[in-house]
């Protein structure tokens, strides 16, 4: 008899899309998923917006019942602590060892800690434990800070208004998203956050944090900060420990190539650890949004099951604040040349990245039609001009027909 | 027992094939959508997040909501990207002269 066995560690939405994945197309053997949280695999997203503000469904991607429906083995609040490739076997916090004849690690990221920015008062989010202790510090709160001016930073600064609340945004480079959106559009978003009455502090250096009774102490050289809760957003650290320590290569992130295969015989990875290999890349992609997790973990299941299809999805992400929507699709290139449809006094407009008569990507604010057809273009042959880009009396979904319809 | 209560939208000389397009029907936003001749009516609100289905994009049978990118069969309403959604749909028919009807059952 031959038997299978696919075993995915990790508990996020790139595990979950995988496991469902793998049933809908038929995978039949043995399936386990093993994640550090106590909940099944859930939709991380809400926890920065409307989890915060008072929403609090669990937002699990399948039930639990799904999984026993599905025979899919659940071992939940177990850590992976080692992995034998030449054995394929991975070891679990319980000692327990799981064989494998092929594995996902799909381990996700975890925030980056500051050294001594701890303690009581100091939020860092990631799970749904940190954002309902995150919540209920907020709706107690009066004045809630935020260090970092980056999506998570600017979502909780968000909902903290919402709510009533006095923010505060502590950000060290110019501007706020400045890496994700770059000094002009950064710009644009700590205007809607000023204008909502978010203090915004930029080009802050932070010197110090003290957590003290019922509040925390930030200081920098533009003086001092009190608030009654602070919430940490630089950055995270993705969670590579298991594969480095089994000698698998991963520099910033398991390096995987377009089919989601690591270095060793059967082991994947997928969602916010793996750094991909694609196309016209010098160094490995790492992309910490949703869809492209979830189109991680249904790619790397095709994968396990035998097929060769190069990953070629456009990476999309988007980020709701107050009444805004930012979305982007596909990779910015450093090198290519910004073009703006609408404008930006307005908080309507589409930024495309043109690479000679190439899209390579947009970053839009209030414009969701726009980034539908800039992601359907970007993922065909095309060629398209800063002046058509430009027209907004030329629809963009024009440009992205068919030639045929054209 | 109920009986359907039909009631007239717009002409389907104004829905071309690969089209979509939003009406109001007794107050209730419905998305009207044309799949090769094959007229579908929905409710216009993403089960998702309530967003509005008709800034989406329709590329085929594949309907795209514009907020999250949740992506739905457009003939059958099944979600294909959660696979587990579902579309909330309305009866709808087209008469002889072309008006597409459609009954949001109420």
């Amino acid at each position: 008899v031959s038997t299978s066995r696919i075993v995915v560690i990790g508990g996020g939405v790139a595990s979950a899309a995988a496991v469902a994945e793998l049933r809908s197309e038929g995978y039949d053997g043995d399936l386990t998923l093993v994640s550090a949280e106590d909940a099944v695999p859930y939709e991380r997203p809400p926890l920065s917006k409307e989890f915060l503000v008072g929403d609090p469904g669990d937002g699990a991607v399948k039930d639990p019942a799904w999984y026993q429906e599905q025979s899919v083995g659940l071992r939940l609040g177990l850590r992976a602590t080692g992995l034998d490739l030449p054995g394929r076997t991975v070891t679990l916090s319980d000692g327990s060892v799981l064989g494998y004849d092929q594995l996902l690690l799909a381990t996700g990221v975890r925030p980056r800690v500051l050294p001594g920015v701890e303690g009581d008062g100091v939020c860092y989010l990631r799970t749904i434990a940190d954002a309902t202790e995150l919540r209920d510090r907020i709706h107690a709160a009066g004045h809630v800070a935020v260090l970092g001016g980056g999506f998570i930073g600017c979502e909780v600064a968000a909902a903290a208004i919402r709510l009533g609340k006095r923010a505060t945004i502590l950000e060290a480079l110019p501007t706020l998203l400045y890496r994700a959106l770059g000094p002009d559009l950064g710009d644009v978003m700590a205007g809607i956050h000023r204008s909502e009455g978010v203090d915004v502090r930029t080009g802050q250096q932070v010197t110090g944090v003290q957590s003290r009774a019922g509040g925390v102490t930030i200081s920098t050289a533009g003086g001092a900060v009190d608030a009654d809760v602070l919430v940490v957003g630089v950055g995270t650290v993705p969670n590579t420990e298991l594969a480095e320590q089994a000698g698998l290569p991963a520099g910033n992130g398991i390096d995987v190539d377009e089919h989601f295969a690591t270095a060793a015989p059967g082991v994947y990875a997928a969602g916010d650890v793996a750094a991909q290999r694609l196309p016209g890349r010098q160094s490995g992609v790492r992309v910490e949004h949703h869809d492209t997790a979830t189109r991680h973990g249904r790619a790397a299941a095709h994968a396990m099951l035998g097929r060769r299809e190069p990953f070629r999805d456009v990476h999309w992400f988007w980020s709701d604040q107050y009444d805004h929507t930012i979305q982007s699709a596909g990779l910015p290139d450093g090198s290519a040349e910004l073009v703006i449809r609408g404008s930006l006094e307005q908080r309507s407009f589409s930024a495309f990245s043109l690479d000679g008569d190439r899209l390579r990507a947009v970053i839009s604010l209030n414009r969701p039609a726009d980034v539908l057809a800039a992601r359907r273009l970007i993922a065909r042959d095309h060629s398209v001009t800063a002046g058509q880009l430009r027209d907004e009396s030329l629809p963009l979904k024009r440009l992205a027909a068919p030639a045929a319809a054209r | 027992m109920e009986t359907a209560r039909w009631r007239d939208t717009i002409n389907l000389d104004d829905l071309w094939e690969g089209d979509m397009i939003a009406v109001t029907v007794d107050g209730e936003t419905v998305l009207l959508v044309n799949v090769d001749g094959t007229v579908r009516a929905y409710s216009n609100r993403c089960p998702h997040q309530a967003s509005a289905l008709d800034e989406g994009d329709l590329d085929g049978e594949t309907l795209t909501c514009a907020k999250h990118l949740w992506e739905f069969n457009a003939v059958t309403g099944c979600g294909i990207n959660p696979d587990d959604a579902q579309l909330k749909s309305f009866g709808c028919q087209v008469g002889d002269d072309g008006t597409i009807y459609v009954d949001i059952g109420r």
